[in-house]
């Protein structure tokens, strides 16, 4: 996949009066799932908004698909969907007929929009009930009819704010799975927005970490959720004297609660790797220490907030 | 309907084996698009579909049907009273139609809010806007829609005091003859009361995202002008004339009246002012709305 760029801004800002949502915000995002992460009111839904020319910035620009923002509106509108975090579905309308008002709202020919209503509705797993009006659906209900909306006119880029707002552990996973597949399968760019930096790690490919406006770090996930040098023992038995036992061997080892943490020197010289992954073997034996895991310990995207904290 | 082969490249052929493709129906669209013009007529056939409660349940339906009905039934009744005396009972088109301005105010109070503050209330203008509509044909198409909608309202009566006259005339092709050119006023009152009233109804219906609200404060201004008119009439002592044009009712009721050629007592004592005022003073509500619409949608935050 090529890694272009969806996402340009330049030393974006906006102010409300005395407030300042986005402080010369300078990033690039790239074109694949991006999580876009930061605390309520990091200023996360006014960049969207920014981006979609809902608001307008107080100075500075931005680019979306090689498009400015105040320039190429209409194209902008072709090429973005937009799932926006607060309700937007009437009581008193079907999803069908909802979602296909949208598509004919996007240009598009009313036998096309109907046709297209139903394949994004299949899609996002309504089918029954796109009959009934929407005011009867459960929260995971309309949050499929919000995306399946923002899905209608084939957009290139996927703009989603707090897609998982309000939605149980189960619905929380379907919807992400709902939104990786999106993604990946029909090669949409997918920007979501979350306070929950755990669900962004499971399908993102990269993520930008917002906070009081200014950007903290944005990074592709492989980066920081790839594997570490370290490599994870758990041992039946006394952890303190396997990991003497290592130490003894040359290998720098420490121990965490039940957990023998083997440092290996260069992750990138497998026989580095070896010789640690022996050692641990070797001792086990010697000690007839049964292994209960071994494995190397993966990053994890709370650790980006260490890090900027 | 799906193409599992073309998922199957898309997905980088991983599912050639023949195993599961989770695919439900998505596919890209390379159909043709009309853009901002197909979106516009998009938004007016909604809109004048929802100020008649169409594809809405009954309930929706109830106002439009009703006034439609009440207002026709005056013209109705004139006909077979004209058509029994063998046309010795004048038509007098400008004073039915003049009865029943209050009722196309229910019309515009119960069914602009219906089209304007939903919009705003359930927040689907973010929606809109980041389409192919913008804020200004946002405004224009569901003004056109208001506007359309209490035209046709605003005619029924008319036209059917003006097909029904010639339909009992003793000679039905002489009497289209010599009727021709009351066509004209029938159009004029029409239009100018559908721009009058949705000037002032999309106006009070776009600051008001509570459709209640809306409504009551649509109703709310027609009666507070008339009696604010009254009130100056009767106290302050303005001429009964000046203080008449700030009633938007009673002012539609005298355009009719000379726009059909028709006189009262009242007229006769204290003569009104030329037509010119009435069409400047409603075609000037119907701009004013329309401009005040299209300003609150720029500047209203989406």
């Amino acid at each position: 996949m090529s890694a272009a760029l969806v996402i340009e801004t330049e030393s974006l800002t906006r102010r409300y009066g005395a407030v300042l949502a986005l402080d010369s915000l300078t990033v690039r995002i790239e074109s694949g799932i991006t999580g876009l992460v930061g605390a309520n009111g990091a200023g996360k839904s006014t960049l969207l908004k920014i981006l979609l020319g809902l608001v307008e910035p107080t100075s500075g620009t931005a680019r979306v698909m090689d498009h400015t923002i105040d320039v190429d509106r209409q194209a902008i509108s072709r090429l973005v969907g937009y799932m926006p975090e607060h309700d937007c579905l009437p009581p008193d309308m079907t999803a069908t007929e909802f979602v296909t008002w949208m598509a004919r709202c996007s240009g598009f020919p009313p036998s096309a929009a109907r046709e297209r209503a139903a394949e994004v509705l299949r899609h996002v797993g309504l089918f029954e009930e796109r009959y009934r009006p929407m005011g009867g659906y459960s929260t995971g209900m309309a949050q499929r009819v919000k995306l399946a909306q923002a899905l209608v006119h084939d957009p290139t880029l996927l703009i989603l704010d707090e897609p998982t707002n309000g939605l149980d552990p189960a619905g929380r996973d379907e919807m992400l799975a709902l939104i990786e597949r999106t993604g990946r399968e029909f090669g949409v760019s997918v920007i979501v927005s979350s306070h929950l930096l755990g669900e962004l790690e499971r399908i993102c490919d990269g993520v930008v970490l917002i906070d009081n406006g200014r950007l903290i770090r944005a990074e592709r996930l492989g980066v920081l959720t790839g594997a570490t040098s370290t490599l994870i023992v758990e041992v039946d038995g006394d952890a303190s004297a396997f990991a003497e036992a290592l130490v003894a061997r040359g290998v720098s080892a420490t121990v965490d609660r039940q957990m023998v943490l083997v440092t290996v020197p260069d992750a990138t010289d497998t026989t580095h790797e070896r010789a640690a992954f022996d050692a641990v073997r070797d001792v086990a034996v010697q000690r007839h220490a049964s292994l209960l895991r071994m494995e190397r310990r993966r990053g994890h995207l709370e650790d980006l907030f260490d890090v900027a904290s | 309907m799906t193409q599992p082969e073309r998922v199957n490249s898309q997905a980088g052929g991983a599912a050639t084996d023949g195993s599961t493709i989770h695919d439900l129906g998505y596919r890209r669209y390379a159909g043709p698009r009309v853009g901002t013009s197909g979106a516009w007529s998009a938004l007016y056939r909604q809109s004048v579909r929802a100020m008649f409660g169409l594809g809405r349940p009954a309930k929706a339906k109830a106002v439009p049907v009703l006034v439609i009905v009440v207002t026709m039934l005056p013209a109705l009744g004139t006909l077979v009273a004209a058509s029994a005396s063998n046309g010795q009972v004048p038509i007098r088109y400008g004073q039915i139609i003049g009865a029943q301005l209050l009722l196309f105010v229910l019309f515009v109070a119960a069914q602009v809010p219906e089209v304007l503050s939903r919009d705003q209330q359930h927040q689907l203008l973010p929606l809109l806007f980041t389409r192919d509509v913008t804020r200004v044909s946002y405004a224009t198409a569901r003004f056109a829609a208001i506007a359309s909608a209490i035209f046709c309202v605003a005619s029924a009566p008319l036209i059917l005091l003006y097909v029904g006259e010639i339909g009992i005339a003793k000679d039905p092709s002489a009497a289209f003859v010599t009727m021709g050119n009351r066509i004209w006023p029938v159009l004029a009152q029409s239009i100018l009361t559908a721009l009058a009233m949705s000037g002032i109804g999309a106006a009070l219906a776009a600051w008001t995202p509570r459709r209640a609200y809306a409504t009551a404060a649509i109703f709310g201004t027609f009666l507070l002008l008339a009696a604010i008119a009254a009130g100056l009439d009767d106290l302050a002592g303005v001429s009964r004339r000046t203080a008449e044009l700030l009633d938007p009712i009673r002012a539609m009721q005298t355009m009719a009246m000379i726009l059909f050629g028709e006189t009262n007592r009242g007229m006769e004592l204290n003569p009104p002012p030329p037509i010119g005022v009435y069409v400047a003073l409603t075609l000037g509500l119907g701009v004013a709305g329309l401009s005040l619409l299209t300003w609150r949608m720029r500047r209203i935050r989406a």
